[in-house]
C-alpha cells in the first residue's frame, strides 16, 4: 500500500512554505519538470515591458510602465519658478565658465527637479493605509532624485525662461553673439514635479519607477514662455517644445537567492534571479541593480548598488553589465 | 575642523549604552551606540533571528529620506554581519549620531538634501563596527569601507581615495565599497558616469585601503614610500589596533 503523503495545491505551499516552495521549482526534479521560477520565468529572463506615453491629458509629459504585475505611472507637471522667489538666488556672472558642474549644482540648488514616489495603499498587502510613507518609499524616492540629478539627463539649459530686450533700431542686426547674450536676463525656470503613483506593486520597484521617469521626461512637452515687459510677468504660447533628453539609462535589478534560508551566507548553492517579484524579493537579502546607458554606443555605468550579502564579488559584478547590457536593448526597443 | 589625516577613534565613551563608539576620519565625526540584544517590538519581532534596527541622525535638523536611505543600506550590511540568528525574536539597536561633517565653502549649504549621501557612508559603517564591538555583539565578520572618487583632470583620470566635497562635486564618479575581513564584497554603491575597466580599478584601490593585513606591514611600508602615501590608511589595521589598545588599557589591573 502506497504511503499516504500530504499535497498542497501550489498556492498554499507558497503561502506556507515559500523559502521550500522557490527552492524546489528552481532544483530540476526530472526531465519532464524542467527547473524554472515560481513564475514561470528562467532565473536570468526578465518581464517584457509595456510602455504606454501620454495618457495623463493635465501632465506635460507621462507614462505608465507594466512590467508583469508592477505598474506605475509617472506625470511631469512643470511649474514657473521665478528668481525673485528662489533663497539665495546668486545669478551666474559673465566671467563664470559655464561647465557641465555648475549646470548641474544649478539645477540641485534651486531644487529644479522634484520626484516623489507614493506606494499607493492596495498595490500590495504590505502597505497600509493612513500611515507616513514607508522607509521603502523614502529609498525609492532618494535613489530615483539622485540618479536624475547625477544622470544629467535634463539639461538646465532647457528649463530657463529668459527676458529678451532688444533695442530699438537693433532688431534685425545680430552679427556679435556677446552683445546678444548681454541683452538677455534669467527671469525664471521652469521646475519639474516628476510623481510616481505605484498602482499596483509585485516586486523590484526601482526598475519600473526609473523606467517610468525616463518615459515621461521623453514624453514632456514644456510650453514655450517669454517675460512680458508690460505685464511683468511670465506667460506661456500656446505651442510647446519636446524636453530635450540626453542619454537613456535603463535600471536593471536582481536578487540573489540562496539554497539554505537559515544558513550561515556563503554556504549551498545560489541563483541570481533578474528582476525578482514580491515573493522572490521577501526570499531574498542580496540585493544587485545596475544602471547603464550604451546609447552612445560604448556601455557606461551610471550607477552600481550592491547590498545585503556577500555572494556578488567582482566577477558576478563584472559579469552582471553584460546582462544588463541585455535589458537596456530590450528596454530601448520598448521606448520607441 | 581640519579633516584628519589619519582615523581615531575611542571605544566605549558612552557610559549608559552596551557598546559605543566616536569615530573621525576625512572631515567626519560619528557618534555611534548600540544597545542589544534587547526585547523587540512586536512587529519588528522575528521568530528565528535578531532584528537590527539603525538609525542615522543627522548633524543639524531632522532626518529626511537620505538618512532613511543609509540606514536600509547600513541594516542590510550590518544584519549580514551579526550573527543575527543568535538572538531570536529580539533587537539590536544601533544609533549612528553625526556630529559633524566637511564643511563644502562652494555651495549653498541646504539643511535637508535629499540626494544620496555617498561621503558619508564609510564613516557610519565603520563606527557601527566599532561600538558592536565595544558592545560585544556576537559577530560573523567585521567590515571596513572605503570611498573612492574618479576625478578627470587634464583629460586623465585620477583615483582620489577619501576625497573633500569639493572632489565628490566634480568628480565624474564616486563609488563606495565594503569589504567584511574574510575579503568578501559586502557593499559597493557608485554613482556617476564609469565603465566596467574604471570599476576594477576602483575595487582594487578600495581593497588596498579596506583588506591590507597587518601580515604584509613590511611590505606596505615601502609600498607607502614608493607611492608617497596615497594609498590611505590601512582600515583593517586601524580597527585591530584600536580594539588591542582598549583592550590593553581594559585590562591594565590584571
Amino acid at each position: 500500500m502506497a504511503q499516504p503523503t500530504l499535497t498542497f495545491p501550489r498556492p498554499v505551499f507558497a503561502k506556507l512554505s515559500p523559502h521550500p516552495f522557490l527552492l524546489r521549482s528552481l532544483c530540476p526534479q526530472s526531465e519532464s519538470d524542467p527547473a524554472g521560477r515560481t513564475n514561470g520565468r528562467a532565473p536570468r529572463e526578465a518581464r517584457s515591458i509595456n510602455i504606454h506615453t501620454s495618457s495623463l491629458s493635465h501632465a506635460h509629459g507621462s507614462a505608465v510602465i507594466r512590467t508583469g504585475d508592477t505598474t506605475v505611472i509617472c506625470g511631469v507637471r512643470a511649474e514657473v519658478l521665478p528668481v525673485a522667489s528662489i533663497p539665495q538666488f546668486r545669478p551666474r556672472a559673465a566671467f563664470e565658465e559655464e561647465t557641465e558642474t555648475s549646470k548641474r549644482a544649478e539645477l540641485k540648488n534651486y531644487d529644479l527637479l522634484v520626484p516623489n514616489i507614493e506606494l499607493a495603499t492596495g498595490c500590495a498587502p504590505q502597505f497600509l493605509p493612513g500611515v507616513p510613507p514607508t522607509a521603502l518609499a523614502q529609498t525609492l524616492s532618494t535613489r530615483v532624485y539622485s540618479l536624475l540629478h547625477g544622470s544629467g539627463m535634463v539639461d538646465v539649459e532647457d528649463l530657463r525662461i529668459w527676458k529678451r530686450q532688444k533695442k530699438e533700431g537693433e532688431m534685425e542686426v545680430d552679427e556679435d553673439g556677446e552683445e546678444e547674450r548681454e541683452e538677455q536676463e534669467l527671469v525664471g525656470y521652469w521646475v519639474l514635479y516628476v510623481d510616481l503613483l505605484f498602482v499596483s506593486f509585485d516586486g523590484n520597484p526601482f526598475d519600473a519607477a526609473w523606467t517610468a521617469v525616463v518615459a515621461a521626461l521623453k514624453d514632456t512637452k514644456l510650453p514655450v514662455a517669454r517675460w512680458d515687459t508690460e505685464r511683468e510677468a511670465v506667460v506661456c504660447s500656446r505651442e510647446s517644445r519636446p524636453l530635450k533628453v540626453r542619454g537613456l539609462p535603463v535600471a536593471c535589478s536582481a536578487a540573489v537567492f540562496l539554497e539554505k534560508e537559515y544558513g550561515e551566507p556563503g554556504e549551498g548553492r545560489h541563483w541570481i534571479l533578474l528582476d525578482p517579484d514580491r515573493l522572490e524579493e521577501t526570499l531574498c537579502r542580496e540585493v544587485i541593480t545596475m544602471v547603464v546607458d550604451c546609447s552612445s554606443g560604448e556601455t557606461r555605468i551610471r550607477a552600481i548598488e550592491k547590498q545585503g550579502g556577500t555572494v556578488v564579488g567582482r566577477e558576478l559584478l563584472r559579469g552582471f553589465a553584460g546582462v544588463a547590457e541585455q535589458r537596456w536593448k530590450e528596454v530601448s526597443k520598448a521606448m520607441q | 575642523m581640519p579633516a584628519t589625516r589619519e582615523p581615531e577613534a575611542d571605544l566605549s565613551v558612552l557610559p549608559k549604552a552596551d557598546g559605543s563608539a566616536r569615530y573621525s576620519y576625512a572631515g567626519y565625526t560619528v557618534t555611534g551606540s548600540v544597545n542589544g540584544p534587547i526585547e523587540a517590538q512586536r512587529r519588528d519581532e522575528h521568530a528565528y533571528e535578531a532584528h537590527v534596527d539603525v538609525i542615522v541622525r543627522p548633524a543639524a535638523g531632522v532626518g529626511g529620506t537620505r538618512e532613511r536611505h543609509l540606514e536600509t543600506t547600513l541594516q542590510s550590511s550590518l544584519t549580514q554581519l551579526i550573527l543575527v540568528k543568535n538572538f531570536p525574536r529580539s533587537l539590536i539597536q544601533i544609533v549612528l549620531q553625526v556630529e559633524s561633517a566637511p564643511e563644502n565653502d562652494y555651495v549653498n549649504t541646504k539643511l535637508v538634501q535629499a540626494s544620496l549621501n555617498f561621503a558619508i557612508i564609510p564613516a557610519l559603517l565603520q563606527t557601527a563596527v566599532l561600538a558592536l564591538l565595544s558592545a560585544a555583539v556576537p559577530m560573523r565578520a567585521t567590515a571596513t569601507s572605503a570611498i573612492v572618487a574618479v576625478v578627470s583632470q587634464d583629460g586623465a583620470s585620477e583615483l582620489v581615495a577619501d576625497p573633500s566635497p569639493r572632489e565628490v562635486e566634480a568628480a565624474q564618479s564616486v563609488h563606495v565599497l565594503a569589504f567584511t575581513s574574510q575579503d568578501e564584497l559586502l557593499l559597493a554603491e557608485s554613482e556617476g558616469d564609469f565603465t566596467v575597466k574604471e570599476w576594477d580599478d576602483v575595487y582594487d584601490t578600495a581593497k588596498r585601503i579596506c583588506c591590507q593585513s597587518g601580515a604584509t606591514k613590511g611590505e606596505s611600508i615601502e609600498m607607502v614610500l614608493d607611492e608617497k602615501g596615497d594609498n590611505g590608511p590601512d582600515m583593517r589595521q586601524f580597527l585591530r589596533s584600536t580594539l588591542e589598545t582598549k583592550v590593553v588599557a581594559d585590562l591594565y589591573w590584571k
